[in-house]
């Protein structure tokens, strides 16, 4: 097992955990801090894969602007410890079987999948070798521009939805 | 700097969404501007802009082919989704107006964010591409998931966003992960490029995989079961314009995309998908038929009726032909039409704060508001598929498609299905015309001044909606020939 | 070259009652009545004038080019394609109009027929509330109709088709406070949606098989296709029209929602429910003669269902004892007929019976209008009789209509059944025996209607009586029209006319059949029927003359009718005193047994016997086929069970379902892949 194979495993399992203690947690904050864990450990998998821009943008955006608007939000709201239902027994007993079979059967499929294909189809044009900042950026706004001019306004939307929900009634 | 002759080809391409999303934008920063008696006007503006969209397909009609290098593909079968899609924004924000008066909701953020998820189909129709297609979708996605919240005081409202939000994430999160997957099996993300590593490859187990992962976010955004589930509650909660436009436009947009990805991009593995189709249209109609037939509130007995009828398309999605696609075209634009017209009658019968949705508040409506309930029978007819109605054409071409592929025990189904949807229908025909009203029973019962309850008078943009999808309809039904030809043209045009 | 201008413009015929139509809907409510009469009996006028020049111009023309199409405008195409049986289909439908002898007759029937009852209409629902809703439903009723007869191919006929199903729906719910009416449509509308889905099955067979489904193309097609007779795609086709035709003219298995209809106003049982839209299924039959010759086993399925609803219904007819339901049962039987005639290749002869049906079975309705519209409402016989002096008109076109439909020679109903039943016999001995015993039961309710109502002694209540009074002349006057034509329709038929008219339309199969029969055999046949007619007249006579007149209520009765009573009775007492030693101790209810044992003719024997049997097959009526209705609703509540236990509302549940669809989803593509 080579290094970055070992790191891949390693972080992949931060990110795994991060995520479930993400969802398990009832006070919000520890939810927020598991968010950020996971986002760091998708980084460094990023970097592993030879992407460091991404890996770069992935902590500045996420882990350093978003989060950190998370955390405050919640201490400003001073959100208590989430409720607990105790709805759907069917989805308890029958949805988490399921739900670890659908993954385990996925995991399965995609292994023989990419075993199945030979190296040189395995990596997409894109992918080939490490990416620089260079190469993203001359796709991003040259072939991939109108992609990008879309996120715009998707982003516009979130916004318009953001003020749409939170204002207050006048 | 000049503007480049093939930069503004590019330009005219996108035309639709380049106005759209203009007017949404000019939208949100007059609406600060705008005194709160004067916002219906901006109903008015957000109207004006669909019109103008719909002009500016005149303008993409003359620069067919590839824009963006092949992101964007123009062609008669965008155009016609195009058409489809911005006459039905149009209509439903016209059927919006009076609405959001009535429930004090009147704001620009709404007609901006119902151009946007205009915008966002518009990308998907015309995708050439998948990174592309998956950006359009969210755009309309996200948008419709804040206008099905739009009644944030009704907790039926609140209940269905989140609901459609979180399950719609799921489904999304599939279809990008289906993407990833087809990119991984075929080193593109292209259609025609998919097309053609498949046609060498054959179907590999992670292509096969990325297509059933997309099938699921697909499948959610046009209803099939078994992702149909959400639909009825989504529907019944989301403000009725809201729900019109749930019903119409965003499944006519998903179904251009998954057209384009079975057919186009999957085209050399049909007989892969072909099954699955057939056992999802079985599943979706007898889902929708069976589920609609003890339904007392009418908001939603329409919801499962939607979903039957994306059963009835399925049949024709099966038959793999161009008639087939054509067919499937057909069938969007009489359904989008017969499905706005009648959610516009329910948007009127409810009244301030949608109080009025359950079958015996239609009792009498005959009496009451005949040409109403006119309006709501030819609708309804047209959605049981009876003959000289848009909805009778739509069953016809499809069927038609199925037999002749030879899909025939598919086609008897739908063709018992379709008895089954009488019954339904029927029953609110029969409501409506042979009951009388029975006396008030809602909240204020108790006032005595109210012993029979009365529908608003009719608002002059309710009868314009009204006017045109009765006519929709009916044009559809006596001369179906030139919106066929154009269908079959379009769906020529995919191959 | 123009075509005569009736020709031309023959799409006007259904536009006048569209355009009534369609002022009552947007005008009709601020109408004075007298407008609406006008415009609405106005425009089947026109229609008929329409109608009739273009029939006089059409006759003009020589035999054997006796066709013209009018195409308006194209409605569908679907460009080329190779059909199943090799052939290049451009398939299209049209707006087109096709006139030729059969929908001449078909059109004539309508219009002509649609005007009298809508003349009749004006004085029957002069009291009535929704007058315009009334004559605009009416008149969207005639313009669906003559759709369907003057479609020039199978999918606007449809179109007419489903129309006049809508306006049957509208028009039997019409009184909608009652809930029975308003039920009785939903069960109309639904019953022959059943039949509908398997007709648009067939359309779509035949358009795939035959690449057309222009009425005028099928033929050439059927050629060049090189069909075997009896090839299954046909039988297939021919199958699902006819199941089509069973919904639409109420046969076996699906005749239930007839007798409910008569829930509407009367001149609309007269007029959808008798004269026309109920024969739709048999016109549909006749033009697609071609097919149906193509597919014997078809044919034996019709022929028999023909006979056996015509048996059956008649059976039922027996005991009812509301005067509509009644002639509910008749047309049922009637219809049977129709398609037996169709089912043994005698199609003219079928189109032949739906004309002279259509006279009397009309005038029949029309005259019960009449007498319930005297009697205030009241529809049950037993509290009718003795009517024939107060509605002297009514009595006297009654009459004529029950003589026409009992098939007594020289009136309409004489002919077309005799057509029938001798080319029947033909074919086959047992179903000519089946319609030869539906002769006479016809012939036995009929006048049991007739006895019951006009004869006999008063059972009106004194309230009604107070009111009794005869119909205004806008209901007598269509009244003697339609008897006249009971008498007179028949007489076309004399000598093969109205079947050498027809030629063209159902020509080479009628010439089979013709000759094979000696003349003897023609008349002992036409003999027997007439035999069969008058027996069963004889018991009814026996039945509800004699056997009413009981001791204590003779002297209700007076004059003439009082000594035929009483010399009736007298003659029940010559049976008793013969017989007193034996039947003393037998109960009332066995007496008519048993004088029918001892009486030399034996009708009361059968009377009682086929009473029996009418009560069992009432049974099973209600038991059988209205609880398989409720098992179908129930099985309905069941089958939706499933699709509501996981529509719990709870986002866990709905995010399970979509998981397991996906695994299925995975579960498929996976095992294909593998295989």
């Amino acid at each position: 097992m080579t290094l970055p194979i070992l790191l891949f495993f390693v972080f992949a399992g931060i990110a795994v955990g991060g995520a479930l203690s993400l969802i398990f947690a009832r006070e919000p904050i520890h939810s927020a801090l598991a968010l950020i864990l996971v986002m760091v450990a998708l980084a460094v998998l990023y970097l592993l894969m030879g992407a460091g821009f991404i890996s770069a943008v992935q902590i500045i955006v996420y882990a350093g602007a978003i989060m950190v608007l998370f955390v405050f939000v919640i201490m400003l709201l001073n959100a208590g410890v989430e409720n607990r239902t105790q709805h759907s027994i069917m989805a308890r007993w029958l949805g988490i079987p399921l739900a670890v079979f659908l993954i385990g059967d996925l995991a399965y499929w995609m292994a023989r999948g990419a075993h199945a294909l030979p190296l040189a189809e395995r990596s997409g044009s894109l992918a080939a070798g490490p990416v620089s900042t260079q190469d993203l950026s001359l796709h991003l706004f040259q072939s991939y521009l109108f992609p990008f001019e879309i996120t715009s306004i998707l982003i516009l939307i979130a916004v318009l939805g953001a003020v749409v929900l939170a204002r207050r009634e006048p | 700097m000049p503007l480049r002759a093939d930069m503004m080809a590019d330009l005219c391409r996108i035309a639709p969404e380049l106005i759209l999303c203009v007017f949404g934008i000019l939208l949100v920063a007059l609406e600060p501007f705008v005194p709160s008696s004067s916002k219906r006007a901006l109903g008015w503006l957000a109207f004006s802009g669909s019109l103008v969209a719909i002009a500016s397909l005149w303008i993409v009609a003359r620069h067919p082919g590839p824009a963006y290098g092949g992101l964007i593909q123009v062609d008669n079968f965008s155009l016609f989704f195009h058409g489809i899609i911005l006459g039905s924004v149009a209509v439903v924000i016209l059927g919006s107006i009076n609405y959001l008066c009535e429930e004090r909701l009147q704001r620009g953020e709404y007609y901006a964010l119902v151009l946007f998820a205009a915008a966002g189909m518009g990308v998907l129709a015309g995708a050439g591409e998948l990174i592309t297609s998956f950006l359009g979708l969210e755009m309309s996605s996200i948008s419709t998931y804040i206008l099905a919240a739009f009644r944030r005081d009704a907790r039926k409202s609140n209940e269905s966003a989140l609901k459609y939000f979180i399950l719609g994430s799921f489904a999304t999160a599939f279809f990008l992960y289906g993407i990833a997957m087809t990119y991984g099996a075929t080193g593109t993300t292209r259609f025609t490029g998919i097309a053609q590593a498949l046609s060498i490859s054959g179907p590999t187990l992670l292509a096969v995989l990325g297509l059933g992962m997309m099938l699921v976010g697909l499948g959610f955004k046009v209803v099939i079961a078994p992702f149909q589930i959400y639909a009825p509650d989504v529907y019944e909660g989301a403000p009725t314009p809201v729900t019109a436009l749930l019903a119409s436009a965003p499944k006519v947009a998903a179904f251009a995309l998954m057209l384009r990805i079975f057919y186009v991009a999957f085209g050399p593995v049909q007989h892969i998908w072909f099954w699955a189709i057939w056992i999802s249209a079985v599943l979706t109609m007898c889902a929708g038929n069976f589920a609609a037939l003890l339904q007392t509130n009418v908001k939603r007995m329409l919801a499962y009726s939607s979903i039957a009828h994306a059963g009835y398309i399925l049949v024709a999605f099966a038959a793999s032909t161009e008639l087939g696609i054509a067919a499937v075209l057909f069938y969007l634009a009489a359904y989008a039409l017969m499905k706005i017209g009648a959610f516009t009658v329910i948007t009127h019968v409810g009244g301030r704060g949608e109080r009025h949705l359950e079958l015996s508040d239609y009792a009498g409506l005959a009496k009451k508001q005949p040409a109403i309930a006119a309006c709501f029978t030819l609708f309804l007819l047209s959605l049981l598929g009876l003959p000289a109605t848009g909805g009778f054409m739509g069953k016809f071409y499809a069927f038609q498609a199925g037999l002749d592929s030879r899909i025939i025990w598919l086609v008897v189904i739908a063709a018992l299905n379709s008895i089954v949807g009488a019954y339904y229908y029927l029953r609110v025909i029969l409501t409506m015309y042979f009951r009388e009203p029975a006396g008030e029973s809602g909240p204020d019962a108790g006032l005595g001044s109210e012993i029979e309850w009365m529908p608003q008078p009719v608002a002059a943009s309710i009868w314009v909606v009204l006017i045109i999808a009765a006519l929709g309809t009916l044009y559809l039904g006596i001369f179906p020939s030139r919106v066929m030809e154009f269908a079959l043209r379009s769906a020529a045009s995919l191959r | 070259m123009s075509a005569p201008y009736f020709l031309e413009h023959i799409w006007l015929i259904p536009l006048f009652p569209l355009a009534g139509a369609a002022l009552m809907l947007f005008f009709g409510r601020r109408l004075p009545k007298p407008a609406i009469s006008t415009i609405c009996v106005g425009s089947v006028l026109v229609s008929f004038i329409y109608a009739l020049g273009a029939a006089v111009t059409l006759c003009s023309w020589p035999a054997e080019s006796r066709s013209f199409e009018k195409i308006l405008f194209q409605w569908i195409s679907a460009g080329a394609y190779h059909t199943s049986a090799g052939l290049l289909g451009h398939f299209t439908a049209d707006w087109g109009f096709l006139l030729d002898p059969l929908s001449v007759v078909m059109v004539l029937i309508v219009t002509g027929v649609g005007l009298l009852i809508h003349i009749y209409s004006v004085g029957y629902m002069a009291h009535e509330g929704g007058y315009y809703r009334f004559f605009g439903y009416m008149n969207l009723f005639m313009f669906s109709m003559l759709m369907l007869v003057l479609a020039n191919n199978l999918l606007l006929l449809f179109v007419g088709w489903e129309g006049v199903g809508t306006c049957s729906y509208l028009l039997i719910g019409f009184y909608f406070h009652r809930k029975s009416a308003s039920d009785a449509g939903k069960k109309a509308f639904i019953v022959n949606r059943i039949g509908d889905a398997g007709f648009l099955l067939g359309i779509f067979l035949i358009s795939a098989t035959l690449g057309t489904i222009r009425f005028t193309e099928i033929p050439a097609a059927l050629l060049a296709g090189h069909f075997a007779i009896g090839a299954g795609v046909l039988t297939a086709a021919t199958l699902l029209l006819f199941v089509g035709a069973t919904g639409k003219s109420a046969q076996i298995p699906l005749y239930v929602w007839l007798p409910d209809a008569m829930e509407g106003p009367t001149p609309v049982s007269a007029l959808i429910h008798a004269a026309t839209m109920v024969t739709a299924g048999v016109y549909m039959v006749v033009r697609n003669n071609g097919l149906f010759r193509m597919a014997p086993f078809t044919m034996e399925v019709v022929a028999v269902i023909g006979a056996a609803t015509a048996l059956y219904a008649a059976t039922m007819g027996l005991v009812q004892n509301d005067i509509k339901k009644v002639l509910a049962y008749s047309t049922i039987s009637q219809l049977g007929y129709m398609f037996l005639a169709c089912g043994v290749g005698a199609f003219a002869a079928g189109i032949f019976h739906v004309m002279t049906h259509a006279f009397f079975k009309a005038l029949l309705f029309l005259g019960a209008g009449s007498v319930i519209h005297a009697m205030s409402g009241e529809q049950d016989m037993r509290k009718m009789g003795a009517l024939f002096r107060k509605i002297p008109v009514t009595y006297r076109t009654m009459l004529v209509a029950t003589l026409a439909i009992a098939g007594m020679p020289p009136l309409a109903g004489f002919f077309s059944k005799d057509e029938i039943l001798g080319r029947t016999f033909g074919v086959n001995h047992l179903l000519w025996f089946v319609g030869w015993i539906t002769a006479g039961l016809t012939a036995f309710y009929m006048f049991r209607l007739l006895f019951l109502t006009f004869h006999g002694h008063s059972r009106v209540s004194h309230e009604a009586e107070h009111h009794l009074h005869e119909s205004p002349s806008t209901m007598t006057v269509p009244l003697m029209i339609l008897a006249l034509l009971s008498i007179v329709g028949g007489w076309v038929g004399i000598g093969g006319r109205f079947e050498k008219f027809l030629d063209p339309v159902v020509g080479r199969g009628a010439a089979v059949t013709e000759g094979a029969m000696a003349p003897t055999t023609e008349y002992t046949l036409m003999l027997a029927s007439v035999i069969v007619g008058l027996a069963g007249i004889a018991v009814a006579w026996q039945m509800y003359i004699r056997n009413t007149a009981l001791p204590g209520r003779i002297a209700a009765s007076c004059g003439a009718l009082y000594r035929l009573v009483y010399n009736k009775y007298y003659v029940d007492e010559i049976y008793d005193a013969v017989f007193v030693n034996r039947t003393k101790d037998l109960a009332n209810t066995l007496w008519a047994f048993d004088a029918g044992v001892i009486d030399g003719a034996g009708v009361n024997g059968v009377g009682f016997l086929t009473r029996l049997i009418a009560r069992i097959s009432m049974w099973g009526d209600t038991w059988i086929v209205d609880g398989s209705v409720r098992v179908s609703s129930r099985l309905v509540w069941v089958l939706s069970f499933p699709v509501r236990l996981l529509q719990t509302g709870l986002l866990q549940s709905y995010l399970l379902v979509m998981v397991v669809g996906i695994l299925g989803l995975f579960g498929y593509y996976i095992f294909l892949f593998r295989h």
